[in-house]
């Protein structure tokens, strides 16, 4: 049973954003919604639905207009370890060694040299990148950047993971090996505990894949929200199980591709 | 908070509309600039540091017409003629520089062999301060106009060949076989393809090869000149007036910057698709 | 069309040095017009390698048992070299010093100022004033506050290179992608950490150039004050030569020149690529500047 301590907590949080040509956009309109210790939520939406600026206002990057979110039973001022990003662009210091990049949150913290080597080639290996250890980040590709990425936030502990659409420019194949990779991270928290995750996507399959529950966004203000009961993992061919079938109809029609009027028997 | 990335989370776009716009902490900057000026000058002798307002006075008053400086036999004696001069051989070193560099500099970025003989020659003189050339020109071609336009010219040629070099090779090829899959002639591409992606770079090229200029035009006019605003200085420093000194160099600095402020304000309005960074990630 | 090879430029590039040689050769030995009466306007190799270099000794002004022309000895190829080589200690000692001690003030000018982006903010309009006042003009402006000792062309020198480096840490500050900030602090990095590990790496390719520059302004500003005022050094002999037309001497003494010029901007090149080891390539082409 989760902790309600432990839970994510947004009350009526905005955020709205002054353009050069003197526009105001809102791009987050007060969204009230909380999510369990352990859950893994996935955020979709249109581009410029406002996902990202949620996840930097929960990371702490970026300061609400209004409204509170707490984690952990704290107010979110500051980013911490205890909430680890994987950011949409790449993110990995090109400058340290893949090795060092994983351990670099622990090292920041004083970890001691042998406990922090251990733990990050740990998590290296978890995500199959062990024979790069030693590799400058330039010598790698994008997915192998990605999976870097990941095993640094895992490797800091972090308790609450948020990647705002990590695999977005990757193909397929390595997208659907990144999920399993993610997914079996999650299962095994620390403590046989499970990590919250929060991931942002525009893929309506990725997010069906992966998530408990799905949060739809539209124009700065949620407007649905999905639990998905489904055991994981779950793979491609359970998108034509009809819990799925019937999720895919809503979120689709959420993003406009599927007018109301003609939509296919369900629901 | 000083390293929050917060404030510089909007784009490059909106940066360079700002830093081109008068932010009134740029004023501040000045103001504490001269401050720091006016409370050495209380410090020390004012033969050795004049007054920031004594030296505006001494700018003003000697720019149309300097009585004192026509003792030594300067053809300009005005602060204004002097900088004219200088001006005028700067500007035309930066033409005939520029005529010569860019071609070369186009050119050698796409003919391999032509690069291959042409670099070594400019790397050579590339490390070297083009200065060295100075006196080697004041024996050739004697005390004069001449020999100052010739060695600011070395100097832009230098400057400008590396920049459009670097910019015909920084083309993403991709644009190039684009333009010829829709049916673009080479003389098409190099309309519309070669010359808009590389004058921005170019342009930058010359901006820094103006910057550098001003001071060699100034050093050659020290070594031996008849007039300019470095042979005013040279013949203040002769009387150690340094006030004069100063006068000279503020109107010098302020020329600069003022050129180099316009030059910045062109390649702004001249690159305008170049500076679209998107926002974060939207 | 096919790239050479990079040896292949190289062999190119040194036929090339060589063939402008041979030109200079050539020139000398059909243009045999003279600056001076003994003095050509173009010296043969011949003549630069033994006339020209034991002529320096003129300017050997006696001391470590070597007696100089003014005290009666002879023309000798011991007081030229000595003359070459305690001149180009001193230009060096100009150069590196005021390379050393301008790096050092302008980084940490630099670095202080970026702290917060208040500081980048005022100091944005005077640095550019300051960036942009030509250097070379105030070679007498330092003469006349410092004299024209050795620690006067060091302060003139450092003065030159810490403009540069100071406003090339700033901009180069400026532009660390944020992105590297963002994942530091979500990855629990302090303030002085973020200095440490992310800034002061991440502030180094752009660097790079920037020092090169300064390599660049320190020759220039050392040159400047020698050509103007000091009493010895490289430059110096150059415009003494000058004022009596010696072309052969300084076309000598512009080639030792040219030679550590050259010397230090390889050196520095191939350190700082080292460092720099993790850095994406830019360009398409691996090209050595
Ligand atoms: N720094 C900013 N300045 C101005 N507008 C912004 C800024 N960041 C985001 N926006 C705007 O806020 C809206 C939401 O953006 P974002 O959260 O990045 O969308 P996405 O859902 O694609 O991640 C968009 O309209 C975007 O233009
Ligand atoms: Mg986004």
């Amino acid at each position: 049973m989760a902790n309600a301590v432990q839970d994510i907590q947004i009350r009526h949080l905005s955020r709205r954003f002054t353009r050069a040509d003197g526009q105001t956009v809102t791009a987050l309109d007060d969204l009230s919604v909380t999510i369990k210790a352990g859950e893994f939520v996935c955020l979709v939406g249109p581009s410029g639905c406002g996902k990202t600026t949620l996840l930097q206002m929960l990371a702490g990057l970026l300061r609400q207009s209004s409204g509170e979110i707490e984690a952990q039973g704290k107010p979110v001022l500051r980013p911490g370890p205890e909430r680890g990003v994987v950011f949409q662009k790449d993110s990995v210091f090109p400058w340290m060694r893949v090795i060092d990049n994983v351990e670099y949150g622990l090292k920041c913290r004083g970890v001691s040299k042998g406990e922090r080597r251990e733990r990050a080639l740990h998590y290296l290996e978890r995500v199959g990148l062990m024979q790069v250890a030693q590799a400058w980040p330039k010598e790698l590709s994008g997915g192998m950047l990605k999976r870097v990425a990941i095993a640094t936030v895992f490797a800091n502990g972090a308790e609450i993971l948020m990647l705002d659409e990590p695999f977005g420019a990757l193909d397929y194949v390595t997208r659907h090996q990144l999920h399993d990779v993610l997914l079996d991270l999650w299962l095994d928290g620390e403590g046989g505990r499970r990590r919250t995750v929060i991931f942002v996507t525009h893929d309506v399959d990725e997010a069906l894949i992966l998530a408990d529950r799905i949060l739809v966004f539209h124009s700065g203000r949620m407007v649905e929200d999905l639990a998905v009961t489904l055991p994981k993992p779950r793979s491609a061919d359970d998108l034509v199980l009809p819990e799925l079938v019937n999720h895919r109809h809503r979120l689709l029609q959420h993003m406009g591709l599927i007018r109301p009027a003609a939509a296919k028997p369900g629901q | 908070m000083s390293l929050t990335t917060m404030p510089v989370r909007d784009g490059g776009a909106r940066r360079v509309t700002r830093a081109l716009r008068f932010d009134p902490m740029a004023w501040l900057g000045i103001l504490l600039l001269l401050l720091v000026w006016e409370l050495a000058a209380c410090l020390l002798p004012p033969a050795i540091l004049p007054a920031p307002l004594g030296v505006v006075r001494r700018l003003c008053s000697e720019f149309l017409s300097a009585p004192d400086l026509s003792y030594f036999g300067l053809a300009n004696a005005s602060l204004l003629g002097s900088m004219t001069y200088t001006a005028e051989n700067v500007l035309l070193a930066m033409i005939v520089g520029a005529a010569f560099a860019i071609p070369l500099g186009l050119v050698t970025a796409r003919q391999e062999l032509i690069r291959a003989v042409i670099d070594p020659v400019m790397m050579t003189v590339g490390t070297v301060p083009i200065l060295i050339l100075a006196p080697f020109l004041l024996i050739w071609f004697g005390v004069g106009r001449a020999s100052a336009v010739l060695l600011v010219t070395f100097y832009v040629i230098v400057v400008v060949y590396v920049a459009a070099q670097r910019a015909a090779e920084n083309i993403a090829p991709v644009f190039e076989d684009y333009a010829a899959t829709l049916g673009a002639s080479p003389r098409a591409v190099l309309r519309d393809i070669l010359i808009p992606a590389t004058i921005p770079e170019i342009l930058g090229g010359l901006r820094i090869a103006l910057a550098g200029a001003w001071g060699l035009e100034a050093v050659s006019e020290l070594l031996g000149a008849q007039q300019g605003i470095g042979k005013i200085i040279e013949v203040l420093a002769g009387a150690t007036d340094a006030q004069g000194i100063m006068a000279a160099l503020l109107l010098l600095g302020l020329v600069a910057t003022v050129c180099d402020g316009c030059a910045a304000w062109a390649i702004h309005r001249l690159t305008r698709w170049k500076s679209s960074t998107p926002v974060a990630g939207a | 069309m096919k790239p050479l090879s990079p040896s292949r430029r190289r062999a190119i590039g040194l036929i090339v040095l060589l063939c402008l040689a041979a030109i200079w050769q050539l020139l000398s030995m059909i243009y045999p017009a003279e600056a001076q009466p003994g003095e050509p306007m173009i010296a043969g190799w011949q003549v630069i390698f033994t006339k020209t270099l034991l002529s320096l000794s003129d300017y050997w002004q006696g001391g470590l048992g070597v007696r100089s022309v003014a005290e009666g000895a002879s023309r000798g190829y011991a007081a030229a070299c000595l003359t070459l080589i305690v001149n180009s200690a001193i230009t060096l000692a100009r150069v590196l010093g005021g390379l050393a001690i301008g790096t050092l003030l302008g980084m940490i000018g630099g670095l202080a100022v970026s702290w917060s982006s208040w500081g980048r903010r005022i100091v944005n309009l005077p640095m550019q004033f300051l960036r942009t006042l030509p250097l070379l003009a105030m070679v007498p402006l330092f003469q006349l506050w410092f004299g024209t000792n050795l620690f006067g062309q060091i302060a003139f020198t450092a003065y030159g290179v810490s403009v540069i480096v100071f406003a090339g840490t700033v901009n180069a500050v400026a532009n660390i992608p944020a992105i590297f900030i963002d994942n530091a602090r979500s990855l629990g990095a302090s303030q002085s950490q973020i200095y440490r590990s992310v800034i002061l790496p991440g502030i180094l390719p752009g660097m790079r150039s920037t020092i090169l520059l300064a390599l660049g302004t320190a020759w220039s500003a050392v040159l400047g004050a020698e050509y103007l005022g000091a009493q010895s050094g490289l430059g110096y002999i150059i415009v003494y030569a000058q004022q009596f037309a010696y072309l052969d001497r300084m076309f000598l003494v512009a080639l030792v020149i040219l030679v550590f010029a050259a010397v230090f901007y390889t050196l520095f090149d191939r350190a700082t690529r080292k460092l720099l080891a993790w850095a994406p390539q830019t360009s398409r082409r691996e090209i050595a500047r």
